[in-house]
């Protein structure tokens, strides 16, 4: 099996670090240019992907000896981020049968929270193609990441979304090798910025306003190994201080499959 | 197993089978159902959600196991102020453990989507095995007598520090004997203020012993409204049951 993740990875270039313990797990990620938006603030599509992982490695450390499949995935932002780095602390809110739900409050470099965020994952029997944890953790570990890792471009312009038709909220995004998880499907947390990307291009354009994603609610149905992934669209709501989109995902290359239905909601700032 | 829950009764939800696995449903805009605003509360909204999404997703279920709720999201889009209110559920994916269920909620007196929600549940086989209906089904017919208590009153819900209590009386509790979903959702709505606009619910363990207490802290204040987490939790049981974020106008 191929080392996961392969050097060249999103893990590495947005350069996260995190510890998997038992019950609880810490992760940080500096705030660097490429995972703001042009208001300056860390983007909402960025957070997910760094609670994704935490929570993720803490329910299959949890989860263990069987493997974990994430159901759903909620951030809500308080406040803005611009400089430093942010840490995420998550802890297990319920080690069930069947489910492990994580709950990861995102603080600033002064302790001031910026996100809360909770994760639920299904618990399935363990197959011979999911990964070992305890190696997913090693490799997590400080100091893993390649000398030259680093974000140096937008992180949605890293991935590869592209705006389609931004009236109707509809992105494509490719599945790249750079962006694949351990099960080699597009990464829960990346699935985030895809999402934002696509609601805050229809909100925009519903509302004429530069209404900035700070809430998304994500549940993921299916996969996407294939790609490209599509968005879709409605806007329920938009003024000029607020507005709330439904936006569903789907891999194009997997017959349409619906991979993902979210509700996101943009506001006009963060304090 | 009780087919007509009390809670059921008190909103009035009136639910029916469609061909294709839907569940359709809809409630008169009584005036017990409304808040301060006149609008329907968003708690008694989420019933509704619970509701309609969870039948769907127990018959998705059928027949080897039936549901219940582990995780219950709601945005809401307008106020319901006329009605009847409709709402209308359909399973987005059946998977070996869980069900996800869509519910749109509309006001059919407007026309507007008033609550855009989506209910996970865990599938479980009950001791007794799966319910046994009639299909197609049809549920609710058998209404309470008007007129009905406010909802705080037929909660009867106190305001402790920080939050809201409640009795975990009888007519509280579901088929499985355990605090409603739904009446846990009207309780995260009263301690977060009663002005959701967005909430994301967590079922972390049931309601079996009472009082149930929701508390909520204030998490910061946007351009929109404050956010806050309200845990829900068995007094009697010395456990935290629920676990919510709640977005408020």
């Amino acid at each position: 099996m191929t080392a996961y993740p392969p050097p060249r990875h999103l893990l590495w270039d947005l350069q996260l670090r995190f510890d998997h313990g038992d019950g609880a797990s810490r992760a940080t990620m500096p705030v660097v240019p490429g995972l703001c938006g042009d208001d300056g603030q860390l983007r909402a599509g960025a957070l997910t992907t760094l609670v994704d992982v935490i929570s993720g490695g803490l329910a299959a450390v949890t989860a263990q000896p069987n493997w974990i499949a994430t159901a759903d995935l909620t951030l809500h932002m308080t406040r803005g981020a611009s400089t430093g780095a942010v840490e995420a602390n998550a802890r297990v809110l319920r080690a069930g049968r069947t489910t492990v739900v994580i709950e990861i409050d995102v603080v600033d470099g002064g302790g001031a929270l910026v996100a809360l965020a909770t994760a639920s994952f299904a618990v399935l029997p363990r197959r011979d193609i999911n990964p070992d944890i305890n190696r997913v953790r090693e490799a997590g570990a400080p100091g893993t990441a390649a000398p030259d890792s680093g974000l140096t471009m937008p992180y949605g312009e890293r991935l590869g979304i592209t705006v389609v038709d931004a009236a109707h909220g509809v992105v494509e995004v490719p599945v790249t090798d750079w962006a694949r998880n351990s099960m080699g499907a597009f990464q829960g947390g990346a699935v985030g910025a895809v999402l934002e990307a696509a609601a805050e291009a229809a909100l925009r354009d519903a509302s004429g306003a530069p209404l900035v994603v700070t809430d998304i609610h994500a549940t993921y149905l299916n996969f996407g190994k294939v790609g490209p992934l599509r968005t879709r669209s409605v806007v329920h709501t938009a003024d000029d201080q607020r507005g709330v989109a439904r936006v569903e995902l789907i891999d194009t290359g997997a017959e349409s499959r619906l991979m993902t239905v979210a509700r996101i909601v943009a506001t006009r700032s963060l304090p | 197993m009780t087919v007509v829950e009390e809670v059921t009764r008190y909103v009035g939800v009136e639910l029916h089978e469609e061909d294709d696995g839907r569940i359709v449903g809809h409630v008169d805009l009584a005036d017990h159902l409304r808040g301060p605003d006149g609008a329907a509360r968003p708690g008694t909204l989420l019933t509704m959600l619970d509701s309609a999404g969870g039948l769907c997703a127990g018959l998705a279920a059928l027949p080897e196991g039936w549901v219940v709720s582990t995780n219950l999201a709601a945005r809401f889009v307008a106020p319901a102020r006329v009605g009847p209110i409709r709402m209308e559920a359909a399973v987005s994916r059946v998977g070996r453990n869980n069900v996800v269920a869509t519910v749109a909620i509309s006001d059919e007196g407007t026309g507007v989507l008033v609550a855009d929600g989506v209910l996970t549940s865990a599938i479980l086989v009950p001791e007794q095995g799966p319910p046994q209906w009639t299909r197609p089904l049809v549920l609710g017919r058998e209404r309470a007598p008007e007129p009905q208590p406010m909802l705080t009153e037929w909660l009867q819900v106190r305001t402790v520090d920080g939050g809201v209590e409640m009795p975990l009386d009888e007519i509280y509790r579901n088929p499985w004997g355990i605090m409603h979903g739904g009446i846990v959702g009207m309780l995260v709505d009263l301690a977060a203020g009663g002005r959701t606009t967005d909430v994301v619910l967590h079922f972390l363990a049931p309601n079996r012993v009472g009082p149930v207490r929701a508390t909520a802290r204030p998490l910061g204040t946007r351009s929109d409204g404050t956010v806050q987490r309200v845990d829900v939790r068995d007094v009697g049981a010395d456990r935290v049951t629920a676990v919510a974020i709640v977005s408020s106008s």
